[in-house]
C-alpha cells in the first residue's frame, strides 16, 4: 500500500513514456522525436502523426522553457500536496510545440511568458522534472 | 471524398425521464437508471418490453445488458455505447439514430446513471502504487500536482484571458455571468439541486478560490441521478402518445492534434483556448441546414463556467474572446441567447450532459419551467475535453 503523505510515483518504465524518466534520472530533459520527418511526438509515442512513420528515437532538449499558463490550488485534495501550490505549463524553448508541468510551493509571483528552468526532483524511484522562475539578478545575484 | 448522407428529422426523441438529483441517492447506478428508463419510457408510451436497443456512456458502471435486464426487455439485440465521459450524450442520441435508420433496432433507450456524489467522486487520487502508464499518461500530470479536472480547467481559463487580452476580472465577469444565469434557471426549476438557492454576482464573487482563477460556483454539482431518453423513427413516434422531438442533426469531432488519454493531455493541444466543439460547429450546424444564429436556446455542457464560456465561441454565437463580456441578462430567458435554462451542471446537476439533452426537448414541447417562447430550434452540446458532440431538435411538423 501506499502511504497516503508521500508523493504521488510515476510510473518509469511504460513502453511509451519511460525514456522520459530514464533521461530524468540522468538529469537531462529528452523528448520523443520522430525519426523519418523529425517532428516532436510529445505525448510521447511510437506513431508519427505528421508522416504515418514508427520509431522509439528520442532528444534531449535544453531544460529551458516559458510559461504559458498555470494555477493556484487553493482546495486540498491530496495530503501529500499541501495547499497553496501551483501548478506551471510550460512551453520548452527547444521544441515549442511541447509543454510539461511543474510544482511550486505556495503563491508565487508569476507572469505568462516568463522564462522558467528546469530542475530534478527525487521522489521515490522516481526523478521528476520540476520548473522555477529564472533567477531575478536583483534578488539574488546583486 | 464522400460526404455522409444525414437524413434531418429522419429519428426522433419521443420520451424523457429523469431520478431526482441528490446527493445520496440510496440506491443503485442500476436502480437509479432503471428508474429513469421507465420514466421516459412512459413518457413516451412505449411498454418497456418492446425495447430492442440500449445506448450507454462509456464511463457509466450499468451495461446495456443489465439495464435491459431490469426492464424486462426478453431480448436485446443493438446495444453500443459513447464517451468519452461527458462528451457522450448527444452521440449516445447519435448511435440510437444510426440503429434506428440502419434497421438495427427500433425502440432505443440512451441513459446515463451515476452516483457522482456519493459513489466514486470524480478527481479523488487514491491508493493505487506507481501512477500512470499504459496509455494514460497520468504520469506527466498527477506527481506534479495537476490532479483534478478543476484544476485543470484553471489552467485553461488563465490562458484563455491571456491570449484574449482580459484581465482576470474581465474573465471572472465572464464566468459568473454563465454562473449566474444558470442559477437563475434553477430557481424557477424545482428539480434542480439548487432550486430555490438564490445568488447574487456578490455571492458568487465571494466563493472561495478553488484553483485560481476558479472558484466554488464555478463548478459544477456532485450529483446522484439519473436521466433517459427514447428514440425512434420520426414516423412512429407520431403514433405513440410522447409529443416527438425530431433529432434535425446530431454530430461529433475530435479536431486535429486531440492527444491520447483523457482530460490533462488536452493541455499538450496546439491551442487549450478551443476545444473539439469548434471542428464539431460545422458539421452539426450543416447536417441542420442552420446556422448558429438560427438557434433559439441552447444547453451548453458546463462541467465548469469556462467550459461552457468557451463553446459559446467554438460553436459561433460570439466572436473568440467575446463571450467573458456577456451578462447574465444576455444567457438568460428573454436575452440574445438563453443558455441551460434547467440550470445546467452547475445548477441542475451533473448528470454528465444528459440532463442537458432532457432539457433541449422540453424547449422544443415547450414544458420547460424556463420555457423560450416559441422555440423552434433547440441546441445542445456534450463536451470536452477528449472530444465533442452536439445536436439540433426541432419540432415535427
Amino acid at each position: 500500500m501506499t502511504d497516503q503523505n508521500t508523493p504521488l510515483v510515476p510510473v518509469i518504465d511504460d513502453v511509451d513514456t519511460g525514456g522520459f524518466f530514464a533521461a530524468a534520472a540522468r538529469g537531462e530533459l529528452a523528448i520523443r522525436v520522430c525519426s523519418e520527418c523529425r517532428a516532436d511526438l510529445h505525448l510521447p509515442r511510437e506513431n508519427c502523426p505528421r508522416c504515418g512513420a514508427f520509431s522509439q528515437e528520442w532528444r534531449t532538449v535544453a531544460g529551458a522553457g516559458t510559461l504559458y499558463s498555470w494555477t493556484v490550488v487553493e482546495h486540498q485534495v491530496h495530503p501529500a500536496y499541501p495547499v497553496p501550490y501551483t501548478v506551471v505549463l510550460v512551453e520548452l524553448d527547444d521544441a515549442k510545440d511541447v509543454r510539461l508541468l511543474g510544482r511550486l510551493d505556495g503563491r508565487p509571483s508569476l507572469e505568462i511568458g516568463q522564462p522558467l528552468q528546469a530542475w530534478f526532483e527525487q521522489v521515490g524511484d522516481a526523478t521528476l522534472p520540476q520548473w522555477r522562475p529564472v533567477a531575478e539578478p536583483s534578488e539574488e545575484n546583486v | 471524398m464522400v460526404e455522409p448522407a444525414w437524413t434531418p428529422g429522419a429519428c426522433a426523441i419521443v420520451g424523457i425521464g429523469a431520478t431526482d438529483f441528490s446527493k445520496a441517492s440510496g440506491r443503485s447506478p442500476l436502480t437509479l437508471a432503471a428508474q429513469a428508463s421507465r420514466a421516459a419510457l412512459a413518457d413516451a408510451g412505449i411498454d418497456p418490453r418492446s425495447v430492442d436497443g440500449i445506448v450507454r456512456c462509456d464511463m457509466d458502471l450499468v451495461s446495456a445488458p443489465a439495464l435491459a435486464d431490469s426492464l424486462g426487455v426478453p431480448d436485446l439485440t443493438y446495444w453500443g455505447e459513447a464517451g468519452p465521459g461527458g462528451s457522450g450524450p448527444a452521440a449516445m442520441v447519435g448511435q440510437a439514430v444510426a440503429a434506428v435508420t440502419a434497421g438495427l433496432a427500433t425502440t432505443v433507450v440512451v441513459f446515463r446513471s451515476l452516483n457522482g456524489r456519493s459513489g466514486n467522486r470524480y478527481g479523488l487520487v487514491g491508493e493505487r502504487g506507481a501512477i500512470g502508464g499504459e496509455g494514460s499518461y497520468d504520469e506527466f500530470f498527477l506527481p506534479f500536482g495537476m490532479q483534478t479536472p478543476g484544476q485543470f480547467f484553471a489552467v485553461v481559463a488563465r490562458r484563455y484571458a491571456h491570449e484574449h487580452g482580459l484581465t482576470l476580472d474581465e474573465l471572472t465577469h465572464g464566468l459568473g455571468s454563465i454562473a449566474l444565469a444558470s442559477r437563475a434557471h434553477a430557481n424557477a426549476n424545482p428539480a434542480a439541486q439548487f432550486f430555490d438557492r438564490p445568488m447574487t454576482r456578490d455571492d458568487y464573487l465571494a466563493s472561495r478560490m478553488l484553483a485560481d482563477p476558479l472558484r466554488l460556483f464555478d463548478f459544477c454539482l456532485e450529483t446522484d441521478g439519473a436521466a433517459a431518453v427514447v428514440v425512434t423513427t420520426t414516423e412512429r413516434a407520431r403514433d405513440l402518445a410522447g409529443t416527438a422531438v425530431p433529432v434535425l442533426s446530431v454530430a461529433q469531432g475530435t479536431g486535429r492534434g486531440v492527444q491520447p488519454g483523457q482530460m490533462f493531455p488536452a493541455l499538450l493541444r496546439p491551442s487549450i483556448t478551443s476545444w473539439p466543439s469548434a471542428a464539431t460547429a460545422p458539421t452539426v450546424f450543416g447536417r441542420a441546414g442552420i446556422s448558429a444564429a438560427d438557434v433559439d436556446v441552447a444547453q451548453m455542457y458546463d462541467c465548469f463556467s469556462i467550459t461552457a464560456l468557451m463553446q459559446l465561441e467554438d460553436y459561433g454565437f460570439v466572436a473568440p474572446g467575446q463571450a467573458a463580456h456577456l451578462t447574465e441578462a444576455d444567457l438568460s430567458v428573454g436575452g440574445t441567447l438563453p443558455v441551460n435554462t434547467s440550470g445546467g451542471h452547475l445548477s441542475e446537476g451533473y448528470i454528465h450532459g444528459m440532463n442537458h439533452v432532457l432539457e433541449g426537448v422540453r424547449q422544443i414541447r415547450g414544458t420547460s419551467t424556463n420555457q423560450v417562447e416559441g422555440a423552434e430550434l433547440s441546441f445542445v452540446t456534450s463536451a470536452p475535453p477528449p472530444g465533442a458532440s452536439a445536436l439540433v431538435l426541432g419540432a415535427d411538423r
